[in-house]
């Protein structure tokens, strides 16, 4: 694995406007996150709803426009680009969405579906059209080809549907995929494939991911690194195994009391379920209001994303 | 157990009429539930845990109908019952949460005007001030405050909605609730805190479960049986304590083991189940699973396996030949 960063976010902002009562004001559910993501490296992004995951990965596609900071892919600052060069930009970045049954169009054909990214982007014809658009089916191991090619996606299970996103997604030989909950909607005999199949892709083809979850268990077996996020900020980030093994921050500790399978059975500690103040100005940590060490110091002052020891960074005053 | 089940499925097929002529959602079932037991049902979309569920409310819509067997819930048959006794049998002694709270809940009623209409259709003479008093109880069963009864579902965040739906479902102190995927549209924290609070009311009020999800995970650890469920069929039912130990249980149930990455294994591989689940309309022959199956045998393709009683659990499985057999469908 080349270690060259290949995705460099510096202190991306995403703001939407909100139409309050007294006027207009602003949200910021992606508030100064700073990430990078070297080439063949998967970075697990994982939160609840309402945290910023889809809207970081949304914004990396520059599907929407961050308000500040920058984003570099390749050496190449992507944060404004437009027109052509956008165009261009996806030939390296693709997305899998969460649906596949919303993803994919009902009356197209499987092999239409890849034809129009290889005319657009790679601008094949003929003969190389047919057989690049086989190659990838059975590189997503949508088998046997000729059957598949000619099939509405109402023929297909959820998983072939999301393999069929996938191979969209490679036609136009990116460096680099955004997973936005690729298997939540599938069942669970199907999700170990889907998963599987992505993992070889990382290894064969050398691909980066930013695999969108609120599944801490797939996250630790697909992600090299995970991300935290809480409420547009990132609360903390480490190896996989290491965050796991030895979570930090309170929320991270929360997520992982919770998720099913945890051998560790504790009832939670009370807090109150409210949803994170995403207003924009707010004062101290997002997650004071649901978490068991709150303190004044919480409250008031916003801690800063501090590395502990190698690759380990957690955001609170009181880690340890 | 020597107790009355509260549920007791006999020979349970439940169709959907099509032009195919019917087709079976759910395929000879058998099961006890007793007082006071959770009991976990897992399968995939499609399996018919759903239509399970609905077929013991006698909430069938449209083309389905029970082809074959009895549902008895506390010793009486839900389908021998006259309309007005079903009307007061429901949710006093059966009640169901639904999978999703949004739709569940009525979007222009408050939250203290669906409990209280709840209360005054089922259970007669209840008067206002009672009614009133006893949805102010049950959000604090659920721990809501009490602030929120005049609020509208929209205005609740996924997860209180939830507890109000379950708040409704237990409301007359019903002897068997089923709940059918509560918590699958939250998020774990959410997931977690509204499971603990299930079992903490289940303790303080005795009511039995049957717990609907496609988690495996979670329902292993809520459940003391779990039911899996595949093509309509129970393929295995076992206690859930076992679901940890791997061999000795239906292939299925093994497939989906090995398909979930575990949180703390120590090495971390995955294999999923390779194929599709079938479609109903044209099952495969003999054992379901077979074209699916690692260790399916010429039997598998021509025989439907009996159920055999094994050290972990009742499992329709060829594997298991020798054990005793349970019954022969």
């Amino acid at each position: 694995m080349s270690n060259a960063t290949l995705v460099d976010v510096k202190d991306m902002v995403v703001r939407f406007p909100i139409r309050t009562g007294r006027g207009r004001s602003f949200i910021t559910p992606v508030d100064r996150v700073s990430f990078t993501i070297d080439s063949g490296e998967v970075l697990a992004l994982v939160g609840e709803s309402g945290s910023g995951k889809t809207t970081i990965g949304k914004a990396l596609l520059r599907i929407e426009e961050p308000s500040a900071g920058t984003i570099q892919v390749g050496n190449r600052d992507v944060t404004h680009i437009k027109g052509q060069a956008l165009v261009r930009y996806r030939n390296d970045v693709q997305m899998i969405f969460q649906d596949p049954f919303g993803s994919l169009n009902p009356v197209k054909t499987i092999e239409q579906h890849l034809f129009f990214p290889l005319k657009k982007h790679q601008g094949l014809r003929g003969t190389e059209l047919y057989d690049r658009t086989g190659e990838l089916l059975e590189r997503v191991g949508l088998t046997p080809v000729p059957e598949t090619r000619i099939k509405y996606p109402h023929e297909l299970s959820g998983g072939q549907r999301q393999r069929v996103a996938i191979a969209r997604a490679l036609a136009v030989n990116p460096k680099f995929l955004v997973a936005d909950e690729p298997i939540s909607m599938l069942d669970v005999s199907i999700r170990a494939g889907v998963l599987k199949l992505m993992n070889e892709l990382k290894r064969d083809m050398n691909l980066s991911f930013l695999y969108i979850t609120h599944d801490l268990a797939s996250a630790r077996y697909f992600g090299d690194r995970i991300m935290v996020l809480y409420g547009g900020h990132v609360m903390e980030t480490a190896e996989s195994s290491d965050l796991l093994r030895r979570p930090m921050h309170p929320y991270t500790k929360l997520l992982l009391a919770a998720t099913p399978g945890n051998p560790v059975r504790q009832p939670l500690p009370e807090t109150s379920n409210q949803a994170p103040d995403l207003l924009e100005g707010r004062k101290g940590c997002v997650f004071a209001t649901r978490c068991p060490l709150v303190t004044d110091l919480c409250r008031n002052e916003k801690p800063p994303l501090q590395s502990l020891d190698a690759g380990h960074a957690v955001a609170c005053h009181y880690a340890v | 157990m020597s107790q009355t089940p509260v549920l007791e499925l006999e020979n349970l097929s439940v169709a959907y009429d099509t032009p195919k002529g019917p087709v079976r959602a759910v395929n000879h079932v058998n099961m006890k539930i007793y007082p006071e037991e959770i009991v976990g049902l897992v399968g995939e979309s499609g399996s018919g845990k759903s239509t399970l569920a609905y077929a013991i409310m006698r909430l069938l819509k449209g083309s389905a109908f029970v082809q074959e067997g009895t549902i008895k819930v506390l010793g009486q048959d839900m389908y021998k019952m006259s309309p007005t006794e079903l009307r007061a049998f429901r949710w006093a002694k059966i009640s169901m949460v639904f999978q999703s709270a949004m739709s569940a809940l009525n979007p222009v009623m408050t939250v203290e005007q669906q409990i209280i209409d709840t209360l005054t259709s089922h259970r007669k003479g209840i008067t206002p001030p009672q009614a009133r008093a006893r949805a102010e109880e049950l959000l604090d069963l659920v721990r809501i405050d009490r602030k929120y009864l005049k609020n509208y579902p929209h205005q609740l965040s996924g997860g209180m909605r939830q507890r109000v739906v379950i708040a409704i479902a237990i409301a007359l102190e019903p002897a068997f609730v089923i709940m059918d995927e509560p918590t699958t549209a939250l998020d774990v924290v959410v997931q977690r805190s509204i499971l603990d609070q299930i079992q903490e009311i289940q303790r303080h009020i005795k009511f039995s479960v049957l717990f609907i999800s496609h988690d495996f995970s979670l329902v292993a650890e809520l459940a003391q049986r779990v039911a899996i469920m595949y093509a309509g069929r129970f393929v295995e039912v076992t206690p859930s304590q076992r679901l940890q130990e791997a061999g000795h249980h239906h292939p299925y149930t093994e497939g989906l083991l090995r398909a979930i990455p575990r949180l703390t294994a120590d090495e971390v591989t995955i294999e999923g189940i390779p194929g599709n689940p079938p479609d109903l309309v044209t099952l495969p022959s003999g054992c379901a699973f077979h074209p699916r199956c690692p260790v399916a045998t010429e039997e598998c393709k021509i025989a439907l396996p009996p159920i055999y009683d094994t050290p972990n659990g009742l499992i329709e499985c060829h594997r298991f030949a020798g054990e005793k057999v349970v019954q022969h469908v």
